[in-house]
């Protein structure tokens, strides 16, 4: 109604000026059609300098009555605008152009679409063409360091979704934006594993207040991803086919020490320690010997009870190198193949897709295919139906990393005894770390294997002229089926005593629906898109995990639960189901081109919360001024375009992982609730799993944007500036200090816990420019920054995650950024080559309780990214650089790798710089066979600059001229070479600076994770 | 899942309560250390005492290292975890209370009672181990208010809730697990003897002895056998039961307990028992023990010679429950043959854990019912763990007598009932099976001459019967003599053991008390406070 009324307004505030004195009316008809022929419905057509106008119907025909010397102006989105002057013509048939530059291009919203020109909020694009250059696995990999104000942390374990982060932390919980794939609505990023790369037309990311229109579920900002579609009336089918092959390795291996270095830590720690210096297999002299064997080395040789014989197992010369050991040259495949075409009523696009990603350790990957049937038809004159369909099965290996073990593994372990059997811990003086290499073989037969099918059906009719109902059903199911088979260990030294098959079924799936009802007209000046939409949206998932022990063989053929002899038993089981329903509007409306403005609301009610907290109304406004249209603007200078914009809005988030976080949740529980009351048989008890919090509400973010577009010699150069500031309120996550370590062991119960600011600014800078010999090349460079502040919390302060070796090492707490370090500042060594911490109550005591302090940010200064393209006669190069800086990291693994936490497993060389007499400007404390003056607890130790750049990839292709494509019946073909993640330039010492975390309140802990590989491609795109 | 209401009638309150006595062996939800930490049967605590070394090698499970050698530090898990475990006991009995208590209708008095015996046992252990604790209500309990601060102690509530018991428990339960009302006065028994309410104490033991249920076994091995279960000797224990699948019902935090290698091969080779506990089993001539002198002489001890190398086991007298306690080379060890020494001790010789096993808490072979497993095959054993047994209440009795009233024929009586208990149990047998496997020698005290005496000897008396039974440490330090006696042990065991010397700090005084873990300080945001000396 509102739409409407500010409609009918605008038509009476403005009557023609040039009708006042008479003139022949003339009534004109015709069709639009764009360069292939196909007619264009719903162009404008609108009598210039008055607010008489029409459009199109679904065949392309306008008729329009207008004095006989006026001019008509005919407009379509993503088109070239065109004047005709009427000259007495009662026919005129026009051919609109698309329009090429990159400011009229159709940006898809979700519900509605807009020229990028007339943006209002932050949108920013992926240049997808050039991003899927990459050998991506998961769509949103794309995002990386070519979106600003994205931050992109990569997981090198194959099949791993990246975790995305949209202008800073704003909240503990979900970071995950909401992800539009056409229709479907997700935020599991997962799904964009299914996504054929090549199949993408456009992603678009919302980061402000643009979002508002997904209200409940944006406040981590919204990515809009669009797969391709043929095209009306394009008479011939066009296929394509892509290929790429490669290899896959390891880089920026930490060093680990040889067998002779790992003796002589040995005899120094005892030496240190004062105690007698004998060791199992270094021996017991002055100096270390290494044994030629291992000494005492046994495995097992039968079960019931478990007896061990003796083995012989030769040590290496040097030793092991364990990281070498696990890794491997992997292989990367990919073959991508998609057919497209359309006639008068229908189009269509088809594509098919293989990946093979094998990991760079032994026996991981992963697997995929994917296909893909887009269509659309028309019915008659005022109907569309269409449909995306996405169908992928994928299997993931048991891609656990085995990093840690290769860290702790001592060198002087063979990989194989001398009957060719795994080799591991089974003698004395060998720490009790499994064989990496065994633990990564015996689970090559585990697999996850996912069939998901996701897609929209949508309906479209044009009810009256500019007025258009649309109706999306989409759903996305999906099939998990794991296995799992932990295979028995014989040459360890704790031995398992029996094998057991892990089989996890788990079905998810959400269904929308979703009815919009968009009015899009043009009166002279005055341009007004509307939408009004109701939409539900429901979620559920059932799933259970099944084990049991006993299997007398251990071959794939016999993992099956039947096959088990102990009594099976059920791990978990849950089926849980959420809802959302939701109305909205938004209303666009231009005047001139000069002056935009943008009004969204939208209205969300949830099933997670109860009574008044269910629904929450989420407002938006934005406006726009291109300054550059405006006529004291001089034309001729050298700023060709100038745009300034502002927004403000309110987001929610209600993505939380479970379905009923206001009531109390208790089970009966097999493991820890029942007990043998009358001292045999069991009685079923019942505890309570989780706390729940009646009064919990939403989420909701406020965020204000302003933004600056400017272009510079006819827009070869072009600028954007946005700054921001997102205030997130009544963070949810769970309050652990609630329910602390006096309480019920039951999980804390979600509260909003307090409020979260985040800051900063995007930047970006591009250059394109074509030399006269037809050199053309491009430079973008963007960097973006935020600024976290916790302002206000439920209590002083909340740690992350406390299973950690010496205990949680990060605290979130007002005036500083969400989970920052916390822990001991280690000041140097005393006299005895143990740390010295700083004092930081100045009390001449060292203690946890006022000692800690803050000890280092995992949020970084800045993030960028840095894009180079070329091309010139045929061939083309282009170069990604991606980047962080300032951002520290929590290296964990030095726990393990610096410290004798296992003293008899490998350690890092790090050690050789340990502290001595002698050497008193060291690494590392005085070597001991223990820990010390409590060095492996949170301290500064193990904070460390992460800051990285990284040369993302590096691409040079040829494309083959015409003539020679034309002769092997091509229509286009392209080679290139490329290489992936082929330096990084970082201080970082532990495998990979791109640490990934899981939970918001324990950012950028390393636990070894699976790194980033370097990948060699060659690749072959063609189309026919 | 079930809800508040779908729990609220009789079906939910004795679920939650089976949820309770369920957390006695310490496993919980959400438990943020592991299994042996939290352990109901506070097998680490002989560790922090003089009866037990760690076992395995020295890097293996450093944390305990670090308690053992006494370099303690609030972060320590092994300190967080049994905090952790023993509150969520506590709160599960507060859920069964602050359910009852809004239930309108139904007679609950049963079940009430239990709930509370349990709490009061929760609370008795984190004010054994810790000291100042929190307090945790039912009412704080049903208001989510679990940050309370700690000024002291709160033997106040842990005597009502077992006055309650007292007064509302049956004197005998269809149910072997639940307590008795005579099983809540020999604890509130207790609760007095740690607060050194002599009187107060004897008088509740001794109506346990005069007028309850219990009897000393025939066989003292067989409080750790299949016989023994919830036997006449039995006052409360945890239910520990082997499943048919899994034993998620077995001793979890037991787990690591057992010879590795040895005659089961897998896990772990900890709990190993001192030195200075074997020596203690020394008796004179006249079948009596050494009180003063028993570190002496050392009993023959293998540390530092392979298996392959020849070794002769001790030929002086001996206490025979020694070799029910500790598993020593050349004697069977549990029907599974002689112990053979090195090869089945997993630390080296250059580790502090010297030559011994543990074996109440390892099965006798052949009683497979008590040999349960985990996930990944580990030992989950059915052996239940006697919280409390009728030996105990003997010894604490004549503790109380002779400290009320220097009762010291009073005190003899209960001493001599135990030592007759050992003398006439079977002793163990060498291999062929026709004698006993060493020179055992035990008698009953023919009198004890003064009040100094008697009560070295009932001190004594509780090291032997009770040794790796999770009780000595905490005895030491109500006794207010650890300091002497553990520092003295870390001598006496260095002698043996010459790394130990090395590596083991002195027991400081403040370690009577174990520091309030530091992540719950944090937790509390502040509202805890660190004892003192941490």
């Amino acid at each position: 109604a509102l739409v409407c009324l500010s409609f009918q307004m605008v038509d009476a505030k403005a009557p023609p000026a040039d009708l006042t004195i008479d003139a022949y009316q003339v009534t004109i008809s015709g069709t639009v059609t764009d360069d292939t022929g196909a007619p264009l419905p719903g162009a404008n057509v609108v009598v210039k300098g008055t607010t008489n106008g029409t459009q199109t119907d679904f065949d392309g025909n306008y008729t329009i009555t207008a004095d006989e010397n006026a001019t008509l102006v005919f407009s379509y989105i993503g088109f070239a605008t065109q004047e005709i002057p009427i000259n007495g013509q009662t026919t005129i048939d026009i051919t609109l152009s698309e329009d090429t530059n990159q400011l009229s291009e159709v940006v898809v919203l979700g519900y509605a679409s807009q020229t990028r020109g007339d943006l209002t909020g932050s949108v920013a694009s992926v240049d997808v063409s050039e991003a899927t250059k990459q050998p991506l696995v998961n769509a949103a990999e794309a995002l990386e360091g070519r979106v600003t104000g994205v931050t992109v942390v990569n997981t090198g374990t194959p099949g791993d979704a990246p975790k995305i982060v949209i202008r800073g932390f704003g909240t503990s919980n979900n970071t995950n934006p909401l992800y539009i794939i056409d229709g479907v609505q997700t935020d599991n990023a997962n799904v964009l594993n299914s996504i054929n790369p090549q199949d993408i037309e456009q992603i678009n990311v919302l980061k402000d207040g643009a979002a508002a229109i997904y209200g409940a579920r944006a406040s981590n900002g919204v990515v809009i991803i669009t797969t391709k579609s043929g095209s009306y009336n394009q008479g011939e089918p066009v296929v394509s086919l892509d290929v790429y092959s490669g290899i896959a390795r390891a880089t920026n291996k930490p060093g680990l020490l040889n067998v002779e270095q790992h003796a002589n830590m040995i005899f120094e720690s005892l030496s240190n320690d004062g105690a007698t210096v004998t060791h199992p297999q270094y021996g017991d002299g002055p100096t270390p010997t290494i044994p030629s064997q291992l000494i005492g080395y046994t495995r097992v040789v039968s079960y019931d009870p478990i007896t061990r014989a003796p083995r012989s197992a030769t040590v290496r010369p040097g030793g092991t190198d364990w990281l070498d050991a696990i890794t491997q040259n992997a292989q990367v495949q990919n073959v991508s193949m998609s057919i497209q075409n359309g006639n008068e009523t229908g189009k269509y696009f088809m594509s098919a897709n293989f990946l093979n990603r094998e990991g760079i350790f032994l026996e991981t990957g992963f697997k995929q295919g994917t296909t893909r049937l887009n269509s659309e038809f028309k019915i008659g004159d005022k109907i569309i139906i269409g449909e995306h369909l996405n169908a992928s099965f994928s299997n993931r290996g048991n891609n656990t990393s085995e990093v840690n073990n290769a860290f702790r593994m001592s060198p002087l372990i063979p990989v194989y005894d001398d009957e060719g059997d795994f080799a591991g811990t089974g003698a004395p003086g060998l720490s009790n770390t499994r064989s990496p290499v065994a633990q990564l073989v015996r689970r090559k037969d585990d697999y996850n294997k996912i069939f998901r099918v996701f897609g929209d059906v949508y309906l479209q009719a044009q009810l009256y002229e500019g007025l258009t109902f649309k109706t999306t059903i989409s759903g996305n199911i999906e099939n998990f089926n794991q296995r799992r088979f932990q295979a028995l260990d014989p040459e360890h030294i704790e031995p398992l005593s029996t094998n057991t098959l892990f089989e996890q079924d788990i079905n998810s799936f959400t269904w929308t629906w979703n009815n919009t009802l968009n009015y899009n007209k043009t009166f002279g000046d005055h341009t007004l898109n509307a939408l009004v939409g109701i939409e539900a949206v429901e979620d559920g998932s059932k799933g259970k995990q099944i084990s049991r022990n006993g299997f007398l063989f251990e071959t794939p053929d016999f993992y099956l639960l039947s096959n088990g002899s102990g009594t099976p038993n059920v791990d978990f089981a849950f089926d849980g189901e959420t809802s959302l329903f939701s109305i909205f509007g938004t209303a666009n409306y231009s005047y001139a081109g000069k002056y935009f403005a943008t009004v969204t609301v939208r209205n969300d009610k949830s099933s997670r919360f109860l009574g008044d907290n269910q629904s929450q109304t989420f407002p938006s406004f934005s406006a726009g001024w291109l300054i550059s249209e405006e006529d004291f603007f001089p034309k001729d200078g050298f700023v060709s375009r100038l745009k300034l914009k502002g927004s403000w809005g309110q987001l929610g988030n209600q993505t939380l992982p479970v379905n009923n976080p206001t009531i109390n949740i208790s089970s009966l529980n097999e493991q820890l609730a029942n007990y043998a009351l009358n001292g045999s048989s069991i009685s079923t008890g019942a505890i309570l799993n989780s706390v729940g919090n009646p009064d919990l509400k939403w989420e909701t973010s406020e965020t204000a944007n302003f933004g600056i577009e400017a272009g510079f010699f006819d827009d070869e150069l072009f600028l954007t500036f946005e700054v921001f500031d997102i205030q997130t309120k009544d963070l949810i996550n769970r309050d652990n200090s609630l329910i602390s370590t006096t309480a019920i062991d039951a999980q804390a119960p979600f509260v909003n816990l307090g409020d979260v600011q985040n800051r900063g600014f995007d930047l970006a800078i591009g250059y394109n420019h074509t030399t006269s010999y037809g050199l053309n090349y491009n430079v973008q460079a963007n960097i973006s920054r935020y600024k976290n502040e916790v302002k206000e919390w439920i209590s002083d302060f909340t740690v992350g995650r406390t299973n950690l070796r010496g205990g949680a090492v990060t605290r979130t707490e007002v005036g500083q950024p969400i989970s920052y370090y916390y822990g001991r500042e280690v000041t140097g060594f005393d006299s005895n080559g143990r740390f010295t911490y700083r004092d930081v109550n100045g009390d001449g005591q060292i203690d946890d309780e006022n000692d800690r302090t803050f000890i280092g940010s995992p949020h970084p200064d800045f993030t960028y990214g840095i894009n180079l393209s070329m091309d010139y006669k045929g061939f083309d190069l282009s170069a990604f650089f991606s980047g962080s800086k300032g951002n520290d990291a929590y290296n964990y693994e030095k726990i393990f790798t610096d410290f004798p936490t296992f003293f008899n497993g490998n350690r890092s060389t790090r050690v050789l710089d340990s502290w001595t007499p002698n050497n008193t400007d060291a690494t590392l404390p005085a070597l001991s066979q223990t820990i010390q003056n409590a060095e492996t607890q949170p301290n500064s130790y193990f904070v460390e600059d992460a800051s990285f750049m990284r040369l993302k990839n590096l691409q040079i292709g040829y494309t083959f001229p015409s003539n020679i494509t034309e002769s092997l019946g091509m229509n286009s073909l392209r080679l290139y070479v490329q290489g992936t993640n082929l330096f990084t330039i970082t201080d970082y010492s532990g495998f990979d600076p791109e640490v990934i975390s899981n939970d918001n309140l324990s950012l950028a802990i390393d636990f070894g994770n699976f790194p980033l590989s370097q990948i060699f491609t060659v690749g072959i795109n063609t189309k026919f | 899942a079930l809800s508040d209401e779908a729990l609220a009638n009789e079906q939910g309150v004795n679920l939650l309560l089976v949820g309770a006595y369920s957390a006695l062996d310490g496993i919980r939800n959400n438990q943020g250390a592991a299994d042996w930490t939290v352990s109901g049967d506070n097998w680490w605590f002989d560790v922090l005492a003089d009866d037990a070394h760690k076992g395995s090698t020295d890097g293996d499970q450093a944390d305990l290292f670090l308690l053992e050698t006494y370099d303690w530090t609030s972060a320590n898990p092994y300190v967080f975890g049994k905090w952790n475990g023993l509150f969520a006991g506590v709160n599960r009995a507060n859920a069964v209370i602050s359910l009852i208590n809004s239930l309108e209708e139904g007679d609950f008095s049963s079940q009430l009672a239990e709930a509370r015996f349990l709490r009061g046992h929760f609370n008795f252990e984190l004010q054994k181990i810790y000291g100042n604790v929190p307090y945790i209500s039912e009412e704080n309990f049903a208001n989510t208010e679990f940050n309370q601060p700690n000024p002291g102690p709160i033997w106040d509530q842990i005597e009502a809730d077992f006055q309650y018991a007292v007064d509302n428990l049956p004197a005998s339960q269809a149910d072997v697990g639940r307590p008795t009302s005579w099983a809540a006065k020999a604890f509130l028994g207790k609760v007095h003897l740690f607060q050194s309410e002599w009187g107060q104490a004897l008088a509740l033991l001794q109506d346990v002895i005069n007028n309850g249920p219990y009897s000393l076994l025939p066989e003292f091995a067989d409080n750790f056998r299949l016989a023994g279960d919830n036997s006449s000797e039995n006052i409360f224990s945890i239910q520990f039961t082997t499943d048919s699948g899994q034993s998620f019902n077995g001793n979890r935090g037991g787990t690591l307990n057992f010879p590795n290698p040895g005659p089961f091969g897998s896990c772990c080779g900890f709990y190993q028992p001192t030195q200075d506990l074997t020596n203690a089993y020394q008796t004179d001539g006249t079948g009596l023990p050494l009180l003063d002198t028993f570190n002496q002489t050392d009993v023959a001890n293998d540390y530092g010679i392979n298996s392959d190398e020849a070794f002769t086991p001790h030929t002086g007298p001996l206490d025979p429950r020694l070799d029910y306690t500790v598993g020593r080379r050349g004697i069977d060890y549990n029907g599974y043959g002689p112990h053979v020494g090195k090869d089945w001790i997993r630390a080296s010789f250059a580790d502090i854990s010297g030559p011994y096993l543990p074996k109440k808490n390892v099965y006798t072979a052949g009683e497979d019912a008590n040999q349960g497993t985990g996930a990944w095959g580990q030992q989950h054993s059915g052996i239940n763990y006697h919280i409390m047994r009728y030996a105990d209440v003997l010894l604490m009795a004549a503790e109380a007598a002779l400290e009320a009233n220097g009762d010291v024929a009073t005190a003899l009586n209960y001493v001599n009932q135990v030592r007759d208990r050992a003398k006439n149990s079977t002793p163990v047998m060498n291999e062929a099976g026709d004698a006993p496997a060493a020179n055992y020698q035990i008698e009953p005290y023919a009198s004890f001459p003064d009040v100094d005496f008697a009560r070295k000897a009932v001190r004594f008396e509780r090291r032997l019967e009770l040794a790796m039974e999770g009780h000595r440490l905490f005895d030491l330090r109500r006794w207010g003599n650890s300091v002497d006696v553990i520092n003295e042990y870390i001598q006496n065991e260095a002698r043996t053991i010459g790394n130990f010397g090395t590596k083991a700090n002195a027991y400081q005084a403040n370690m009577d008390l174990l520091p309030i873990p530091i992540a719950a300080i944090d937790l509390s945001g502040g509202v805890l406070t660190q004892n003192p000396g941490f």
